[in-house]
């Protein structure tokens, strides 16, 4: 096992965030977590990147414990995050942005092939190389920071909502780029999605995480229909409460 | 004509050394949200280095009388010395409280510093001479001459200021200090060293303060253990009406009061002279009323707001 959460409650002050949960993912795996807004799935990957300190539980990252660790340790050990919101460097060019995780590399001779392999990837990011980060659309700018999260080397890449505030056919891109990435060269990733549709299409495995609990976990492939992750992500019986569609 | 020429001038050193003193702040804020307000005081006991620790009314040089070279490394490196040690026995135990708690915790520590001088040096102001031939005048043309010291400071701030451009813009660790300046988590995500970056900062700003010790006891030939305190308004005047955060910001902020305070003393009539900071302040409240966020408006200013 790659990473193992490992039964984790975190606290915003007094408040829990997450009442123990658990989330595993095996090398290799595409492992998604859904769940509705507050539902505590950011902070599951803050927790895991060392931002936020578990109050209990353990989370173990290729047999070492890595809770408690500082974010740059947590980077530095092979797990490397995309967080909500893009963040990019804005003042940065995106050249700069791409190379700023490579600092902490050990294996100096791969930076330059893997850069060229991100820039072959996103040919974008090469025509405009030189320009202001903040410069680029938000398509862009998602390109950006998941080839400049490739670009430390990880072990296993965590992504936070990729599609949040991107037009659909970008979101398919992004999930091309990211299933592409898994075949090609094997990397394992853990994303957090709202849509359960997107996850059940992308995802090896899945959770679904509401209010700080983990409601229901599977295989992709056993969970199709989509029944029963509907039910675990609102709570409720199907057709039984609210009009209307609701948009997932 | 020569009186205006003498004027920019001395608009132009007042605003370089306030820029350099905005500077300080500001780099300690972009990355860390703290003002530091002893930054002053900071100056204060590079100043009293120079000369051998002693309540004696008339002081005596100790650094102060090196060879200039060596005087000017010894004041810097202390300190420089002073703001790292002040991070990893004061700030950096704050450094995850609120910005006005650090901002608190900073003015104890001036204060905790003015003390120790008083203890020390006591209380009394000390003559001292350091370079004494940049005091002298310079004829540009006819009948136009000025401090030497005025265009050294001017000078030198030019050259820091390039310096340090090219230090953040050219090197791996001034883009990495500027990724963090505008995103901290986002740079610790991606493995940059949160803890030396902001080590770097206060060596950054130690060294800009100990540059400033020598320009300000050099002009005023004199020594205060509250000498730090009405310059450390003046810089954090200057930070926030060129917009926190924004190191450009904090060099046309000083550069603005710098040039205000001295073209108000040229204008302003003779009885309304005494009220020229007064005039300063009040156009500072103006200029805040118009741009809260400051002149200069940065990604982590609008965040706050």
């Amino acid at each position: 096992m790659l990473l193992d959460v490992d039964n984790i409650t975190v606290h915003y002050g007094r408040l829990a965030a997450l009442r123990g949960i658990s989330v595993t993912v095996e090398e290799g795996e595409i492992v998604c977590v859904v769940g509705p807004n507050g539902a505590g799935k950011s902070t599951t990957l803050l927790a895991i990147s060392g931002v936020l300190h578990p109050t209990d539980g353990a989370v173990t990252f290729d047999g070492k414990n890595i809770a408690g660790m500082s974010p740059e340790a947590v980077a530095r050990a092979g797990i490397s995050q995309v967080p909500e919101g893009r963040h990019v460097f804005t003042t940065l060019n995106v050249e700069e942005n791409l190379r700023i995780g490579t600092r902490m590399r050990k294996d100096r001779a791969e930076i330059e092939k893997d850069y060229k392999r991100v820039l072959e990837l996103f040919p974008v990011l090469a025509e405009r190389r030189r320009q202001p980060a903040g410069k680029l659309s938000g398509g862009e700018q998602q390109m950006l920071v998941i080839g400049r999260a490739l670009l430390t080397s990880p072990r296993i890449m965590t992504i936070d909502e990729p599609s949040l505030g991107l037009a659909p056919n970008l979101v398919d891109r992004v999930y091309e780029v990211l299933l592409e990435l898994r075949r090609n060269r094997g990397l394992t990733l853990l994303i957090v999605e709202q849509s359960s549709e997107r996850a059940l299409k992308a995802a090896d495995r899945l959770y679904v995480l509401r209010s700080g609990e983990i409601q229901l976990e599977g295989k992709a492939a056993d969970l199709q229909d989509g029944k029963r992750v509907r039910q675990a992500y609102f709570g409720f019986e199907e057709g039984v409460t609210h009009e209307g569609e609701v948009d997932f | 004509m020569d009186y205006v020429i003498q004027t920019i001038i001395s608009a132009l050193s007042f605003g370089s050394f306030y820029a350099l003193g905005a500077l300080g702040i500001g780099l300690l804020f972009s990355v860390l949200r703290l003002i530091n307000f002893a930054h002053g005081d900071f100056i204060t006991v590079g100043g009293f280095a120079l000369i051998v620790p002693s309540s004696a009314v008339v002081a005596t040089m100790a650094i102060g009388s090196f060879h200039p070279a060596l005087l000017l490394v010894c004041i810097v490196a202390i300190v420089v010395l002073l703001a790292l040690v002040s991070y990893f026995l004061v700030f950096q135990h704050v450094q995850n409280a609120s910005p006005a708690t650090m901002m608190i915790v900073s003015f104890a520590l001036g204060y905790t510093l003015q003390n120790v001088i008083v203890m020390i040096y006591g209380g009394r102001p000390k003559a001292v001479n350091i370079f004494p031939e940049l005091t002298g005048q310079v004829q540009l043309s006819d009948g136009v001459s000025v401090q030497i010291l005025q265009l050294v400071i001017i000078a030198v701030t030019w050259v820091l200021l390039i310096a340090l451009v090219l230090f953040l813009r050219r090197t791996q660790v001034g883009i990495q200090m500027r990724a963090a300046a505008e995103d901290f988590r986002m740079a610790r995500m991606l493995g940059v060293n949160g803890k030396n970056v902001i080590a770097l900062a206060f060596i950054l700003s130690g060294g800009l303060a100990g540059i400033m010790t020598l320009l300000f006891v050099t002009q005023t030939g004199v020594l205060t253990f509250r000498m730090g305190v009405p310059i450390m308004l003046f810089f954090f005047i200057a930070t926030v009406i060129g917009g926190m955060g924004s190191l450009v910001g904090a060099v046309v902020g000083g550069y603005s009061v710098g040039i205000v305070s001295v073209v108000l003393s040229a204008i302003l009539p003779e009885e309304l002279r005494g009220f020229r900071d007064a005039c300063v302040f009040i156009l500072v409240i103006i200029v805040l009323l118009a741009r809260p966020q400051g002149l200069v408006l940065t990604k982590a200013a609008k965040e706050r707001v």
